[in-house]
């Protein structure tokens, strides 16, 4: 060893230098292959079942207890979950779909209403088989999930979902503000006119730094549910024929049964509908009297701590807002909810989400059951411990789950569907992603100008839905 | 006294390569030889990555012009159906419409506040604060667009942002900064100005450092002095800069998509949809992933058409010592 016996250090020459650079940059890559990869993704490169959820590492995580459990029913069986995390859900398709074309899609993936029939129609693997065989073990299920449901994941008379949980466009109120404003509880059947007098009340009791309405532009909470409460919608709805395999089998007897079918259809754009223009005028009027905001774009991600911060007296949401309110420190006293006001119906919007088994599915099988496991009551109850969204099963909607966190009217939320039976999902046919951007696009300049501006926004919502609904029929 | 510093002598290439046998110095042509190969295995990971994340992808996008494509489905051949379309397209003609009207107005704030700013850090502050500001102004664009655009929000939303508070305290009525037409692109400007103009700052700092002091001495003996001296001397001198600048400038800002897509999704209607947020929307929200190629192709063309236009119209008005 020259150096050492020199007592010098040895010199480092440009070359080694450079060798060692190249050493380096091979050893780094050599180690981080699996990432570089994609090899070390959860279910890549064995035969586990991938599951792909929206959410975070902690959601994945908080699903560990169910996935042991199913794995001491199965232990043939080995799951993965991949929390993805998005935006919203249209990101989170867009994301699954890039997996796709990259050649690595999950098995089994939580859909929501939104890309419902975008999944059926091109990526998902119907339940009919696996439902029709099993038929005795889930009758349990069906007959503790109500068949509006069921019925929102029917596609051309197929089933490719089984609803997990779910939340309809409801009535927040702050009763602070009510109270403030010398306002009861709204009656069930209170309607829009009785909903603007409670904003003009609300707003007369507090002039500043408080909105009595407020609310988003997107295709959940938005303009939807005053449209479905006004019975129209944006897009011409229609039902698809079949799914009689399904309702004789499973809701024979529901006394809804002969309102079932095939599925949602949404063919048509319908903004020209003139209770479409009403209904739009309606929200342009609370806009312009300063009883609502412009619709926020985006997820809405600051409603509960502004809600929270009694700034906001009203708001639709679903059953997905209690634990969040809870967390943000109110009382289960210091907000309730209602049923969404009357206008010519008093039909709701709803959403919901269920695993859909995707065509490239290692084991379809294996898919089956573990979605037949998550419908399970024991795998419910371990997955959603918490109010964070309403679960499907009407059972599990009961006092405990709302115990301390409220609100006192929580039945509602599950009444939602057994009172107003005609309640419906998202308008959301395979070309979601398309037909909510000409939504969004347009709420925003419909509410905030003349009655010129709002006519001129829904002619181009319905050229832009035209087009929408042509590009990828 | 001058000193000479004796210049060393480049060594003479051989006329011709050396003979089977000679010994393997830098001067032979096998040390040529291996020097060539070395060059190539230092430029090959440039190369590479150029090609596979640059060039591969360009060719890949300008042949899926000419196809139908979804990703799940079996690309179509559909000729220049994708290109007429887009055409067609009224969202596709206001975005692009949009783009080019931000581009003018943003690259002009952008580089007239760099340019004002630099001159002032220049020459009035003392050196510790032109450090500071130096600092200060680039900060922003070490940040991430859209973690900006989502605090922008909160800061200019209608009911409860920070803006509107303070002009509340001035008795001003709170503006709808993000749902009018208006009010969106302004903030949009303003958001994008705010977080680039850092770059264009520290590009006229390097340029105005770059002037002699003798030419502004020279100029002070002719009388231009103030505004006379920036307009006849720093404007011009600073005119490779300028062009430097402009050019990054209008390129970044016409792929302008992380502030429009998270301050206001392209909204209201279509007033802040920008080219590439309709690539985005067309590929990843439709599918429609030959369309978005076209659209691509389309702004590749614009860019380059823009570019080759201001490096043509710089032999006018660019002055080089």
């Amino acid at each position: 060893m020259t150096g050492a016996t020199t007592g010098r250090l040895r010199e480092i020459t440009r070359r080694t230098a450079l060798g060692a650079l190249g050493a380096g940059i091979v050893g780094a890559t050599v180690a981080s292959w699996p990432r570089l990869s994609g090899s070390d993704i959860p279910g890549r490169g064995d035969n586990s079942l991938s599951i792909a959820i929206m959410g975070t590492a902690a959601d994945a995580a908080a699903r560990q207890r169910a996935i042991d459990a199913f794995t001491r029913l199965h232990p043939d069986i080995r799951v993965k979950v991949q929390a993805i995390q998005a935006v919203d859900w249209k990101d989170f398709f867009t994301k699954i779909l890039t997996m796709v074309a990259a050649g690595t899609p999950p098995d089994v993936v939580y859909v929501a209403t939104e890309g419902a029939q975008l999944f059926a129609d091109k990526l998902a693997h119907p339940l009919d088989e696996y439902l029709r065989r099993d038929a005795a073990d889930m009758a349990e299920f069906f007959a503790d999930v109500h068949p509006s449901l069921v019925e929102a994941f029917m596609y051309k008379g197929s089933l490719f979902q089984l609803p997990m949980d779910w939340n309809a466009a409801n009535m927040y109120y702050n009763t602070t503000a009510f109270a403030q404003a010398g306002l009861e509880r709204p009656a069930d059947d209170w309607t829009h006119v009785d909903f603007r007098n409670s904003l003009a009340a609300m707003r007369k009791a507090r002039p500043t730094d408080f909105t009595p309405y407020y609310w988003t532009n997107r295709l959940f909470g938005g303009v939807v549910p005053w449209l479905y409460a006004n019975d129209t919608s944006f897009l011409k709805e229609t039902r698809s024929t079949g799914g009689d395999w399904l309702w004789d089998s499973f809701y024979a007897n529901d006394p809804s049964r002969n309102l079932r079918s095939g599925g949602y259809q949404w063919l048509e754009p319908n903004a020209d509908d003139p209770r479409v223009f009403e209904t739009f005028d309606y929200l342009r009027g609370l806009v312009k009297d300063g009883l609502g905001v412009r619709p926020e774009e985006g997820g809405g991600s600051s409603l509960v701590g502004l809600f929270a911060s009694n700034r906001i007296g009203t708001t639709p949401a679903g059953g997905y807002w209690v634990q969040g309110l809870h967390e943000a420190g109110m009382k289960e006293n210091d907000y309730d909810v209602a049923f969404f006001p009357k206008w010519r119906s008093q039909r709701h919007q709803f959403g919901t989400a269920g695993y859909a088994i995707m065509k490239t599915a290692k084991d379809k099988d294996a898919a089956w059951e573990w979605i037949k496991f998550s419908a399970s009551r024991e795998a419910m109850e371990l997955i959603f411990p918490n109010p964070v969204t309403t679960p499907a099963r009407r059972s599990m909607v009961n006092e405990a789950l709302y115990s301390g966190k409220g609100p006192a009217h929580w039945k509602v939320f599950y009444d939602t569907l057994d009172k107003y039976p005609t309640t419906g999902p998202i308008p959301a046919p395979p070309q979601q992603a398309a037909v909510e951007t000409a939504l969004m696009k347009n709420v925003s300049l419909a509410v905030s100008g003349d009655e010129r501006q709002l006519k001129q926004a829904l002619e181009s919502m319905q050229r832009d839905l035209e087009l929408a609904l042509r590009r990828q029929s | 006294m001058s000193t000479t510093i004796p210049r060393r002598e480049r060594p003479k290439q051989p006329a011709k390569a050396a003979k089977p046998g000679t010994p393997a110095t830098s001067q032979t042509a096998y040390g040529r030889h291996s020097q060539r190969w070395l060059a190539w295995i230092f430029l090959a990971p440039t190369i590479l990555g150029m090609g596979l994340f640059t060039l591969v992808p360009i060719a890949a996008s300008v042949v899926l012009a000419f196809f139908r494509w979804d990703i799940i489905s079996a690309p179509t051949f559909v000729g220049f159906d994708n290109f007429a379309e887009v055409v067609q397209d009224p969202t596709v003609r206001v975005s692009f419409l949009n783009t080019i009207a931000f581009v003018i107005v943003a690259v002009a704030l952008q580089l007239g506040l760099a340019l004002a700013l630099a001159v002032m850090v220049q020459e009035k502050m003392p050196a510790w604060l032109r450090t500071f500001f130096r600092s200060a102004f680039f900060f922003p664009l070490i940040l991430s667009a859209a973690s900006v655009s989502i605090f922008m929000r909160y800061l200019f939303n209608e009911q409860f942002g920070v803006v509107n508070w303070f002009l509340s305290l001035a008795g001003i009525p709170a503006v709808p900064w993000l749902t009018t037409p208006g009010g969106s692109a302004a903030v949009v400007i303003l958001v994008y100005v705010w977080q680039n103009f850092g770059f264009s700052f520290l590009l006229f700092i390097g340029g105005l450092a770059s002037i002699p002091v003798e030419t502004y001495e020279a100029a002070a003996l002719d009388g231009a002095t103030g505004w006379r001296k920036h307009v006849y001397v720093t404007l011009p001198l600073l005119s490779p800069t300028t062009l430097l600048a402009s050019v990054m400038a209008i390129i970044s800002a016409l792929q302008v998509f992380d502030q429009t897509y998270v301050l206001t999704r392209g909204g209201p209607g279509d007033s802040t949809r920008t080219a590439v947020m309709v690539i985005f929307e067309s590929a990843f929200q439709r599918l429609e992933f030959g369309e978005a190629s076209a659209i691509g192709v389309i702004l590749t063309l614009i860019i380059m058409a823009i570019t080759a236009a201001q490096f043509r119209l710089s032999k006018r008005f660019v002055f080089y010592q």
